[in-house]
């Protein structure tokens, strides 16, 4: 059985490496495309286009001005009238508008002062919180006023009574979007591909009608199945060793903390799973073009559901049942919490457990799906 | 003349007919990415769970923890004795959000001095955590704001506290602030992105792979004509799954639609031509269908997601950010689509967009007439 098995795993293998197109596509996949996308949300929280009108001209509107800055705020014009801040929202040139009214000098002085800010509500969350850091600037910006005016000298400040919330942000310090997003984008192309690259492997022998020969050989489908596995298994270790240790860690300095080798043991693991999955659907489908989009269909809601868009705890409890059958959901919650968080299997036991049981489903499934279709 | 293409497009059609799954699928993922997507995606980070260490367990330490148990946004899960076991729940993810509440808490508020609480909160997910950060400092600066009147009427100096500058906030476009006004119309762009790419992306490659490519080679039809024949039946799907995904955004999400469903829908035709031509400008470049589709994805939806203004403004990325902005399709599209839903932007503030649309399709097309060349030869 050895030989034999060895024999196919080494045709497969062959067949993978001559096809240098695939190998380069998989090349980029696993470092370019993940670069890619790291470097788009390394900006997102930061940078939010503020245009001012600023109709006081005065000290004290320069001062709630100069407040409004880096990192988070991008000052990217001073409108002169209110149809140019009209301008700059409807074009998306500006996210937020400051409007100080011409008579702020006088009302700050009497304890009335107030001004306006507008900002464009499409992308609902970034919205939110853009306003609140403004209302934590004009938080500061009366806290200035207030001691000013009250003639509290910093000693003083000491004896009033408050809170002082100390946060610390474990695991992500500087709350650095690109770690997350570097290892998302890794974990993702891993399920991809190994859907994608096994399926096409059975259904080109399907559609080349090389899949006779194969059955009229004394192999037996668990021994193709594995066979067709195998390389991919093999190739997306290597790939994304590339992807771990240039791009992840050596590009955007995330900080790899757990052992690597409980990582990639239970990624073989995974990777056998949902290549299983892959199996299954080229079993059915007729063509390659059949097989991708019934790919897409499974594919899609796995991402969707794997907690990345989402965070577990916030989906609505049809999508936390929904999430429970797609391996994804356990490979996610495993990958962050060992590299990340660089814990334990004392802490992981029941992701590997939910990989483990629904990947012995589906590998199972996908032989009794070939005995049906072709036995 | 245009014979020749209508054969082809006869042709196309009829192929694209017989495979009734293929067909069905064209139409299924969408509306099932549409109806995840709309219903599933929530940008509103709620149910937080919260733990708390509190050292004092005195009436002043309950009154804090109240102020965080009362919101909306947190779930009180626990209070704990040993920071070790906080330590556990942070690691297995039980808590996101830790408080620790020092023993001299209310004995140092009520002798009128300042005290310092720890907040632990879970930076795995970066978004999360940002926004735990915004709750916290939050109910943390109101709390704040009650003992610091509370004090200052003790003091008789209430009048002076007052904070002199208060801020006005409104939000355009999207007053009510729904996330699914920026989801589904986003989702529009995405998907006209990704899935006629995709269905190109097959479409010369498959022949090439069963040989039937010679036919067309050997026959007596010029370029542009064997494009212009695959190409139609394939942008009528994708401008069929735009009037379905339109009228799932209108009549199922019940999207604020202010603007022109004429301007958006040839904006829509444009794009979709424009993104069946990049795919099949790589059915053309490449020899296997696997490695078709692979490049299709891979170059359409990553960028797509990250730069075309989905998740955040594109005038907020840097100088490289936006020159990938500005290279793909889906940024200008973007931009017609929110501003028609949500802005009700006429046709004059979009010809701009439109314009580099149409520059965009023409270069993407006249590559693929080039490259169909080689391949003859």
């Amino acid at each position: 059985m050895w030989r034999r098995l060895g024999a196919l795993i080494r045709k497969e293998f062959q067949q993978l490496l001559h096809d240098w197109p695939i190998l380069f596509i998989l090349m980029w996949a696993f470092s370019g495309a993940i670069y890619v996308a790291g470097h788009a949300v390394r900006i997102e929280v930061n940078n939010y286009p503020t245009v001012i009108l600023d109709m006081s001209r005065s000290v004290q509107s320069r001062e709630l001005v100069s407040l409004i800055r880096a990192p988070y705020f991008k000052i990217v014009d001073y409108a002169s009238n209110d149809d140019e801040v009209v301008r700059f929202l409807d074009s998306g040139k500006a996210s937020l508008a400051v409007v100080i009214p011409p008579d702020f000098e006088r009302s700050v002085v009497t304890g009335s002062g107030q001004f306006q800010i507008i900002s464009d509500g499409t992308i609902s969350q970034t919205s939110i919180m853009a306003t609140s850091y403004i209302a934590h600037i004009a938080g500061v910006y009366n806290l200035q006023l207030m001691t000013q005016r009250l003639g509290v000298t910093p000693q003083e400040m000491a004896n009033i009574p408050q809170v002082d919330a100390r946060i610390r942000v474990e695991y992500n310090p500087n709350v650095d979007n690109v770690w997350f997003i570097s290892l998302l984008e890794m974990l993702n192309m891993i399920t991809m591909v190994s859907m994608l690259l096994t399926a096409a492997a059975m259904v080109r022998e399907k559609v080349y009608g090389t899949l006779e020969q194969l059955l009229v050989s004394p192999l037996r489908p668990m021994e193709l199945f594995i066979a067709k596995i195998i390389p991919t298994v093999v190739i997306i270790l290597l790939m994304s060793l590339v992807s771990l240790f240039v791009i992840v860690q050596g590009i955007f300095h995330t900080p790899i903390r757990g052992s690597l080798l409980l990582f990639y043991s239970v990624m073989a693991i995974y990777v056998f799973s949902v290549s299983s999955l892959g199996l299954l659907v080229a079993v059915f489908a007729r063509n390659l073009a059949q097989a991708m989009m019934t790919l897409f269909l499974i594919l899609m809601p796995m991402l969707f559901l794997s907690g990345a868009f989402t965070p577990p705890e916030s989906m609505a409890p049809w999508m936390q049942y929904a999430s429970l059958v797609s391996p994804m959901r356990y490979f996610m919650d495993f990958g962050y919490q060992v590299l990340f968080k660089g814990n334990g299997i004392a802490y992981v036991w029941h992701d590997i457990l939910g990989i483990f049981a629904l990947g012995s489903a589906m590998f199972a499934l996908s032989v009794w799906g070939f005995r049906r279709q072709l036995g | 003349m245009l014979d020749r293409s209508l054969a082809i497009i006869r042709k196309e059609t009829r192929e694209l007919l017989r495979d009734p799954i293929y067909l069905g699928m064209a139409f299924v993922i969408p509306v099932v990415l549409m109806l995840l997507f709309g219903y599933g995606l929530s940008m509103d980070v709620k149910h937080l769970p919260i733990a708390f260490v509190d050292h004092e367990r005195s009436p002043y330490s309950r009154d804090y923890i109240d102020s965080f148990v009362n919101s909306d946004y947190f779930d009180f899960i626990g209070l704990l004795d040993d920071p070790e076991q906080a330590d556990h729940w942070m690691r297995s993810g039980r808590a996101r959000v830790i408080i620790d509440i020092p023993p001299d808490f209310g004995r140092k508020l009520t002798s009128n001095k300042p005290t310092t609480i720890g907040v632990t909160v879970d930076g795995s997910f970066p978004t999360r955590a940002g926004v735990i950060i915004a709750y916290v400092t939050a109910i943390n600066a109101q709390y704040n704001e009650r003992l610091l009147s509370n004090f200052a009427s003790q003091l008789g100096r209430s009048g002076q506290l007052r904070a002199p500058v208060q801020v006005n906030t409104s939000y355009w476009y999207n007053p009510t602030l729904e996330s699914i006004n920026m989801i589904v119309p986003g989702m529009m762009v995405l998907i006209l992105m990704l899935f006629p790419a995709i269905l190109g992306a097959l479409v010369v490659v498959r022949e090439k792979e069963s040989g039937t490519i010679f036919n067309l080679y050997a026959s007596p039809v010029y370029r542009w004509e064997i494009i212009l024949g695959k190409a139609v039946p394939y942008i009528t799907v994708a401008f069929l799954d735009y009037l379905i995904i339109f009228a799932m955004s209108i009549f199922l999400f019940q999207v604020r639609f202010t603007g022109s469903f004429w301007v958006l829908s040839s904006a829509a035709l444009l794009y979709s031509i424009c993104t069946i031509g990049i795919g099949l400008l790589f059915s053309i470049i490449m020899r296997t269908q696997l490695s078709a589709m692979l490049i299709t994805f891979l170059a359409t939806v990553t960028p797509a997601f990250n730069y075309s203004g989905f998740l955040s403004p594109v005038s907020s990325m840097d100088q490289l950010g936006q020159f990938i902005a500005h290279l793909i399709p889906a940024t200008y599209f973007m931009e017609v689509v929110r501003g028609v839903y949500l802005k009700g932007l006429g046709l004059g503030f979009f010809w701009p967009n439109l314009l580099a649309l149409t520059i965009y399709t023409l270069v993407v097309y006249s590559l693929a007439w080039s490259l169909l060349i080689k391949r003859i030869r």
